[in-house]
């Protein structure tokens, strides 16, 4: 099949456009080697591949050089037959600079080029226009101006292109590449002539960044935008985290008929339902915050929140760009290591994703309540006023946080940049304020589940075997005298200074799957069915039983820091390229939760 | 005086970029339009010398202090 490639700067609604000329059928490309994100859709009978926004040809970071060989790779492919390069009209000084450059890459590898000039509908609204026949003539390539939003100049444009994309040589011109030392004068003659006055352009975005800037508006509007951020993944998340709950238990009760009794039903209901499903339940809490996080993204706030916490960060060594990770952190480690792409420097990006598995993530919240509820009476309170078990979750997410940057503080301070490349400085380029379009959000938040079902999903399913396995065999005596079990009791020693019995030390090994599952592993060693269910039933055995003050609070603050989560390992593998810093920070921050607890059980009684 | 030292609200021209700056630094922020005889409009400042915002042509861009350090200013008018 042959390929239309689409490429542009970020922002300038290259993803919009391809959603608007390959409807929402679209997966991810297959190309070989290196994994960068090609979106790739049909069109008319061309396959459209869409490649990541680079800000320019001449790469910064990791992710951009990445990128741009790809972009080369496939200039060079005899199938790929036309170039689309997506301009956005209302700067088009800059996009031109970027125009030019991809022309001259064509040029040099014999491909023909089209210019789109998108948002053609605010150029229009201010006033200008733009005379696309003369700009055309001096390009020396086909433009087209049209609007991916109001969709004025799509229907000739998707006309026009598959002419184009069938005969690609008829519309290259012989003339000779711009030079790229004279592409910046180029680019500037050009605007000039054809472009937007930028000031009145920029009059409206402006206007908004001196509220959503300004020291104390901007500060205000800042924490409420993150706060409803925070409400969003906890409370709208819950009923469908609640639903695919349900969904599965029914599925299981359903399947299970039909295999009766015996160790397949078992297997079937406590590894595959149960252990799967207790990993699939955070799937629609990541489509709520890739929501909310893409409506951010694509109205022009983000930039915004990275410029607003980038001095603050940088003293730890972290970017402004961290700050989203961070936050998503709270949700799940796992799309918030992938978000940490957009980070500029490569060391920073590192320390971010080293220190996201310290915060809370949603799979700690059923280990914190139980605790909690066993530690603290429900109606303590802090000073009279404020209820101490609220107080107590408040402080678990903060010693996360501060955790997190003394972290990355130390890592900065103490490890060496190798090399000019590792460090880059923080520049930002503020778009216009736009309101975001449902249509690639859409693509967005699908996607989010499935990469997070397929980065996980397979890690997820083999520990949930192995742990099915050792607690279910041999088969007499339940989970205390499986092998497990004997796990538990042969590493007692290792718990007994942290005032823990092996029942904890079970349930501890068996969070390696998802630590929500503490919960459910004590409920069945305390006697207690159903303990997801039944909190405080089970807070009742373990205080009957008795557990020590110190000892509960080192091990909730062990919660905080250890880095159990076997999916979150995967992904930091994958991510860093280095098995070593993820196997290393396994044992750093075990080793480091292991001495906080150790400390905690004996200093407080 | 670099950019750095420009006071909110101030325009200024461009006069070099500082031969300290990496060169792929160096690269992007000519590509960015911070060339020599380029006109810049410094929109705000950030409290406690957080990163600064300007104006620049058709774009508005944030940078951190350690590059706009390295932008040379020919005159602040
Ligand atoms: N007014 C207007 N807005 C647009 C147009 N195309 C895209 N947008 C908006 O511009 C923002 C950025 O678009 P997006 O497709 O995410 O850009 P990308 O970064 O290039 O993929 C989104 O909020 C879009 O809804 C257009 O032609 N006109």
């Amino acid at each position: 099949m042959k390929r239309i490639i689409l490429v542009g700067k970020p922002n300038c609604g290259k993803s919009l456009l391809f959603n608007q000329l390959t409807g929402l059928r679209q997966k991810v490309a297959n190309f070989p080697g290196v994994t960068v994100e090609l979106k790739s859709g049909q069109f008319k009978e061309f396959e459209l591949v869409d490649f990541p926004g680079t800000y320019s040809l001449h790469t910064l970071s990791k992710d951009e050089e990445i990128a741009v060989v790809k972009l080369k790779e496939a200039m060079q492919q005899e199938n790929t037959a036309v170039v689309v390069c997506v301009l956005d009209a209302t700067r088009m000084e800059r996009s031109l600079v970027f125009g030019l450059q991809v022309q001259a890459l064509a040029k040099a590898h014999d491909k023909t080029v089209v210019f789109v000039l998108n948002m053609i509908d605010e150029v229009r609204r201010y006033g200008f226009d733009i005379d696309t026949t003369q700009l055309a003539d001096e390009l020396g390539s086909p433009v087209f101006a049209l609007s991916a939003k109001t969709l004025i100049g799509l229907s000739e444009f998707q006309k026009a292109l598959p002419e184009i994309a069938r005969q690609p040589e008829q519309y290259r011109n012989e003339q000779s590449a711009i030079a790229p030392e004279n592409a910046l004068i180029v680019a500037r003659e050009l605007s000039k002539n054809h472009g937007v006055n930028a000031d009145v352009v920029l009059k409206k975005q402006n206007r908004i960044d001196s509220f959503m800037l300004n020291n104390v508006f901007g500060g205000v509007a800042f924490l409420f935008i993150m706060f409803f951020l925070f409400q969003s993944i906890f409370t709208w998340a819950t009923p469908l985290m609640d639903a695919v709950e349900f969904a599965i238990g029914e599925l299981a009760v359903w399947v299970t008929g039909f295999t009766g009794e015996g160790m397949t039903t078992d297997f079937l209901s406590d590894a595959i339902f149960g252990g799967i499903g207790s990993f699939l339940v955070f799937v629609p809490q990541i489509m709520v915050l890739t929501l909310i996080i893409g409506v951010l993204e694509d109205s022009g706030y983000l930039a915004r929140a990275a410029l607003i916490c980038h001095k603050p960060l940088s003293y730890f060594g972290l970017s402004g760009r961290s700050f989203i990770p961070y936050l998503s952190g709270h949700a799940c480690a796992i799309p918030a290591i992938m978000a940490a792409r957009t980070i500029e420097s490569p060391r920073k990006r590192l320390f971010t994703m080293m220190t996201i598995p310290l915060m809370s993530c949603s799979a700690r919240l059923p280990v914190y309540a139980l605790l909690i509820a066993v530690l603290i009476p429900a109606d303590a309170t802090l000073m009279g006023i404020f209820n101490l078990q609220g107080v107590a979750f408040f402080g678990l997410y903060l010693f996360g946080i501060v955790t997190a940057l003394l972290v990355s503080f130390f890592l900065h301070k103490f490890t060496h940049q190798h090399d000019e490349k590792s460090d880059m400085p923080f520049i930002l380029e503020l778009p216009t304020y736009r309101l975001p379009h449902w249509k690639p959000l859409m693509y967005r938040v699908v996607n989010s589940g499935l990469a997070f079902i397929k980065r996980a999903g397979p890690v997820i399913f083999w520990v949930s075997v192995v742990i099915w396995v050792l607690g279910y065999f041999p088969q007499h005596g339940g989970l205390e005298n499986s092998y497990l079990g004997k796990i538990g009791h042969f590493i007692e020693p290792i718990f007994e200074p942290l005032g823990l019995d092996w029942r904890y030390g079970v349930a501890i090994l068996m969070s390696f799957l998802a630590r929500e599952v503490f919960v459910g592993a004590l409920g069945t060693l305390f006697g207690i069915e159903g303990a997801d269910e039944n909190i405080s039933g089970l807070a009742e055995n373990i205080q009957a039983d008795g557990l020590a003050l110190g000892a509960g609070i080192g091990l909730l603050l062990f919660y905080v820091v250890a880095l159990q989560c076997v999916a979150t390992v995967a992904v930091l593998r994958a991510e860093t390229g280095k098995a070593r810093i993820a196997a290393g920070l396994v044992v750093a921050y075990g080793l480091l939760a292991y001495i906080i607890a150790l400390l905690a059980a004996n200093l407080i009684n | 005086m670099t950019l750095w030292e420009i006071p909110a609200k101030n325009s200024a021209q461009i006069d070099a970029l500082s031969q300290a700056l990496n060169p792929a630094v160096a690269a992007r922020l000519s590509e960015m339009g911070f060339t020599p005889g380029q006109d810049v409009y410094c929109l705000r400042r950030s409290p406690l010398q957080g990163p600064l915002v300007v104006q620049l042509g058709d774009c508005v861009y944030s940078l951190e202090r350690d590059v706009a350090n390295q932008i040379h200013l020919a005159h602040a008018s």
